[in-house]
C-alpha cells in the first residue's frame, strides 16, 4: 500500500507552548482520512505544516513521496486545501474567485471556466456565482473554498474542519462531492471533532491530543471493542465522566 | 477607580504587553518609536519652555494645541495607532451601562504614548504663556482640560466612524475623509507658508479665533489669565469643558447605539440582491495572459471593490494632486512638487501582502519558487503603475502648465519616475521583509504591537527610497546650475525613466528570493487582523 503522507518527528512550538510534540503518521492513498481530536489537539498546526503554510521546528513531511519544503513545485501542484480561520480573496464574487485560482495555478483560461461552472453547478452555488464571496454564508463560503481546492484535480485534499457550521443540506452537498473525489483513487485528509461525522464517512482515522497521535490505523482498528468510536475515542484521550453534582450544586433552574 | 474602569485598563496595559510579547524585532521597534515620539516631546517641550516671554509665544501655542486637537480628530481614521486596543463591539455582550464604560474607556485611552506627548505639549504650552501663580492655576486646570477633550474627540469620532466602516456601504463613504488629511495637510502647509514670509506676527489674527475653540482655548485660558483678563479665562475654561461635554455626549449617544443596535453586517445579509455580471470583464482581454494579467486584474479590482484599498488609494490620489497644484494657486509652489504624486502613489507598494489579509494564503499555496515569487510581485507593481504612471504624468503637465514652467516638464518627469521607481523597489522589498497585517473588522490600519514594524517599515523603506534617487536629483541640481546646463535637462526624462524601471527591477529581484522563502512567515505576520 502506498502513502499520500509521510511525516516523521513533526514538531512544532509557540513560545513556551508545544502545540505538536513529534508527530509520526504514514496516511495511506486512496482512503477517506479523518484526523480527529479536541480542541487545542494541534489539528490545524499539524495540518497547516503537512501543507507547508506553517514552517515545523523540527521533522519531515512527504506528500505523494515529495518533500514540501524542499521540493515545493512538485508538492503544491498535487495537493489542494482548505485551511480554517483564514480568509479568501472575499471582494472578488464566486466565479472569479475559482477564475483567479485556477489562473495562478497555471490552467488555460478556458480550462479554468469549464470547470468552475461544472463545481459551482455541482456544489449548489450557480445562483451565487456572481455574488462577492464577502455576503456568502458559512455554508456557502466553505463550498466555494471546496470548489477552488478541487479546480487543479488534486491527488490529496487537506480540508480543516470543513463542516464546521455548515448546514445539513449544504453538508450533504459537500460529503457527495468527496465521497466521489475518494472514489477516483484520490486521498482526502480532513479534521474534525464530530465523531459521529468521521464515523460515518472516513475508513482511517487518526486520533490526535496534546500534540500527540494516540491511535491510528483503520476505523474498526481504532474503535476496537467500543461500541462507538465516541466512547473509544473519550477513552484514548482520557477524558473521565466526572460526577458533576458535586461542583456545580449551585446550577439549575427555579426560583432563586 | 471604579470596577470596570480598573479592569479595562487593565486590559488595555494586557493587550499592549502582549502585543509586544510576539517576537523581539517587533518589541524593538516599538521601543524605537516611543523613544523618538518621547524625544521629540522632550525637545518640544524644552523650545516651548524658551518660548516664554516670547511677543507672539501665545499665538503659536494655541495654534499649535489647535493642530493637535486636528491631529487627534483625524488620527483614528487614518493613522496606526495603539489607542484603539479596546473595541467597544467587542464588550456588547457585558452586562455594561453606557456611563461607567464611557468613563472606563476614556480612563484606558489616556494609556499610551499620544496622550502623554499631548500632556507635555500642553503642559509645555502652559509655562510658555503662563506669568504668574493665578495663571498657572488656570494653566494646570485649563491642560488637564485640553487632554481630555483631545482624548474624547478621537474616541467620539472613532466611535461614530466604526458603523460607518463596519457597513459595506458606509465604508465607501468614509473613503471621502481621506480629504480631511489631505486639506488639514494643505492647512498646515499654509500656514507655514505665511510664517517664512512674515514672522510670527502673521499668526495673531488666526490665533484671535482659534484661541475661542477648544482644545486651544484651554491654553487659550492660561493667557488670558496672565493678561489679567480673568474674566476671558473663566470664560475660555467654561468652553473648554463644554466641548469635553458635549464630546462624552456625543460618544456617548454613538457607544450605545453601537451596543444596542445591530450592526452593518445585519444589514447587508437582509438587503443585498444578487447582481448580474458578465464572465470576464472588459478589463480581463487587454492584460497579458498567465499569472500577471491574474494578480493585476485582482489587484486593480481591489482597488475598487475593497474599501480599505479603495481608501488609501483616494487619499494617495488626492494628496499627490492637491499639495502641488494648491501651492502652484497660491504661487509658492514649484514644479518639482509635482514629485509629491509618486511618492505618495509609490507607498501603496508597501506591505503588498497585509493587503491580502491572511487570504495570502491562496497566493503563498501557488507559489513555489523564486520565478513564481518574482511573477507575482512584478504583476502588483505593474498593476500599480497602470493607474500610477498616467496619473503621476497628469500631476506633472498640470503643476508645470499652472507654473507656466514647461522647460521644465521633462526633467520633473523624469525625477517623478525615477521616484516611483525606488518607490516600488523598496516597496516590494519592505513586503517580503516587513510584512504587517491590516485588521478588517473595526478602524486600525495596523494590527496592536504592530505599529512600530509598520512605521519602521513604511519610513525606513522612504528614506532608502530617497537615496536611491539622490543620484537623478544631484544631476538635475548640475544641470541647473552649471552654466548652458539648460540646454541638456530633457535629457533628465529618459535617464529618470531608465533609473527607475532599473531600480524597479532590481527591487523585484531582491524581493522574489525572500518572499518565496519566508512564506510561512509572511502568512503567520498578516494573518492577526
Amino acid at each position: 500500500m502506498s502513502s499520500a503522507v509521510r511525516v516523521h518527528g513533526l514538531w512544532k512550538r509557540f513560545g513556551q507552548q508545544v502545540a505538536v510534540a513529534g508527530i509520526d503518521l504514514d496516511l495511506p492513498a486512496g482512503r477517506f482520512i479523518g484526523l480527529v481530536g479536541p480542541n487545542g489537539a494541534g489539528k490545524t498546526t499539524t495540518l497547516s505544516m503537512v501543507t507547508g503554510l506553517l514552517r515545523p521546528d523540527g521533522g519531515t513531511v512527504e506528500v505523494v513521496g515529495h518533500d514540501v519544503w524542499r521540493d515545493p513545485v512538485e508538492v503544491k501542484a498535487r495537493i489542494g486545501v482548505l485551511p480554517e480561520g483564514l480568509r479568501l480573496f472575499e471582494r472578488l464574487s464566486g466565479r472569479e474567485l475559482l477564475g483567479y485560482t485556477g489562473r495562478l495555478r497555471g490552467l488555460p483560461g478556458a480550462e479554468v471556466d469549464k470547470r468552475a461552472t461544472q463545481l459551482l453547478d455541482v456544489l449548489d452555488l450557480a445562483g451565487a456565482q456572481h455574488k462577492l464571496v464577502v455576503d456568502y454564508s458559512t455554508g456557502m463560503r466553505k463550498k466555494i473554498g471546496l470548489a477552488a481546492a478541487l479546480l487543479h484535480n488534486p491527488e490529496v485534499l487537506f480540508l480543516d474542519e470543513p463542516f464546521e457550521g455548515v448546514d445539513p443540506v449544504s453538508a450533504q452537498t459537500i460529503r457527495g462531492v468527496l465521497e466521489r473525489y475518494t472514489a477516483s483513487g484520490a486521498t482526502v485528509v480532513f479534521s474534525s471533532h464530530v465523531m459521529e461525522l468521521v464515523e460515518s464517512l472516513c475508513d482511517w482515522v487518526a486520533v490526535l491530543a496534546a500534540g500527540r497521535i494516540r491511535a491510528h490505523g483503520p476505523l474498526e482498528e481504532v474503535r476496537g471493542s467500543a461500541p462507538s468510536l465516541q466512547k473509544a475515542f473519550l477513552e484514548l484521550v482520557g477524558a473521565r465522566e466526572r460526577d458533576a453534582g458535586s461542583d456545580l450544586d449551585w446550577l439549575g433552574g427555579g426560583p432563586r | 477607580m471604579s470596577a470596570p474602569t480598573a479592569v479595562v485598563v487593565r486590559l488595555k496595559l494586557s493587550l499592549l504587553r502582549n502585543g509586544l510579547r510576539q517576537s523581539a524585532g517587533r518589541r524593538a521597534a516599538y521601543v524605537a518609536s516611543a523613544v523618538v515620539v518621547l524625544l521629540v516631546a522632550a525637545l518640544q517641550l524644552v523650545g516651548l519652555v524658551a518660548l516664554r516671554g516670547h511677543a507672539h509665544a501665545a499665538s503659536l501655542v494655541v495654534l499649535l494645541v489647535a493642530v493637535l486637537g486636528l491631529g487627534w480628530a483625524v488620527m483614528p481614521l487614518f493613522f496606526p495607532s495603539g489607542d484603539e486596543t479596546l473595541d467597544p463591539t467587542r464588550l456588547v455582550m457585558l452586562p455594561l451601562r453606557p456611563r461607567p464604560l464611557v468613563r472606563a474607556l476614556l480612563a484606558a485611552s489616556l494609556v499610551g504614548i499620544g496622550p502623554l506627548f499631548t500632556a507635555l505639549l500642553l503642559a509645555g504650552s502652559v509655562v510658555s504663556v503662563a506669568h504668574g501663580a493665578t495663571a498657572y492655576g488656570v494653566g494646570v486646570l485649563g491642560a488637564v482640560l485640553g487632554l481630555l477633550v483631545c482624548v474624547t474627540l478621537a474616541r467620539a469620532v472613532a466611535a461614530a466612524n466604526i458603523r460607518l466602516l463596519t457597513s459595506r456601504r458606509g465604508r465607501d463613504l468614509a473613503v471621502l475623509s481621506g480629504l480631511v488629511v489631505a486639506v488639514g495637510a494643505q492647512v498646515v502647509n499654509f500656514g507655514a507658508q505665511q510664517l517664512g514670509s512674515s514672522g510670527l506676527g502673521r499668526l495673531d489674527p488666526a490665533a484671535d479665533v482659534l484661541r475661542w475653540v477648544p482644545p486651544a482655548a484651554a491654553v487659550g485660558a492660561a493667557d488670558s489669565a496672565s493678561e489679567g483678563s480673568y474674566g476671558s479665562a473663566a470664560a475660555q475654561l467654561l468652553l473648554t469643558a463644554a466641548a469635553l461635554g458635549a464630546l462624552l455626549v456625543v460618544w456617548e449617544r454613538s457607544l450605545t447605539r453601537l451596543m444596542t443596535a445591530p450592526d452593518g453586517s445585519t444589514f447587508q445579509a437582509a438587503g443585498s440582491g444578487t447582481r448580474e455580471r458578465r464572465g470576464s470583464s472588459g478589463l480581463a482581454r487587454l492584460l497579458p495572459a498567465g499569472r500577471t494579467g491574474t494578480v493585476m486584474e485582482r489587484s486593480l479590482r481591489y482597488v475598487w471593490r475593497d474599501p480599505r484599498t479603495k481608501a488609501a488609494w483616494v487619499t494617495s490620489l488626492a494628496i499627490g494632486l492637491i499639495v502641488p497644484v494648491f501651492n502652484a494657486l497660491q504661487g509658492t509652489g514649484s514644479p518639482y512638487f509635482a514629485c509629491f504624486a509618486a511618492g505618495m502613489l509609490g507607498i501603496q507598494m508597501y506591505n503588498q501582502f497585509g493587503q491580502d489579509t491572511s487570504a495570502f494564503w491562496m497566493v503563498a499555496l501557488s507559489i513555489s519558487s523564486t520565478r513564481d515569487a518574482y511573477a507575482e510581485l512584478r504583476a502588483r507593481a505593474l498593476a500599480l503603475l497602470v493607474i500610477t504612471l498616467p496619473y503621476t504624468a497628469l500631476v506633472a503637465v498640470v503643476t508645470t502648465g499652472l507654473l507656466d514652467d514647461w522647460p521644465r516638464l521633462p526633467e520633473v518627469l523624469g525625477l517623478s519616475c525615477a521616484l516611483l521607481g525606488a518607490m516600488l523597489a523598496t516597496g516590494a522589498w519592505t513586503s517580503a521583509r516587513f510584512p504587517y497585517s491590516i485588521p478588517q473588522e473595526g478602524y486600525k490600519n495596523v494590527a496592536p504591537g504592530q505599529a512600530g514594524l509598520a512605521c519602521t517599515a513604511i519610513f525606513g523603506g522612504m528614506v532608502a527610497a530617497a537615496l536611491l534617487c539622490a543620484p537623478v536629483i544631484a544631476v538635475t541640481i548640475w544641470l541647473n546650475v552649471s552654466a548652458g546646463g539648460d540646454a541638456w535637462t530633457w535629457l533628465l526624462l529618459p535617464a529618470g525613466a531608465a533609473y527607475g524601471a532599473t531600480l524597479t527591477c532590481l527591487g523585484l529581484r531582491l524581493a522574489a528570493p525572500r518572499t518565496a522563502a519566508r512564506l510561512p512567515e509572511i502568512l503567520t505576520a498578516v494573518s492577526r487582523g
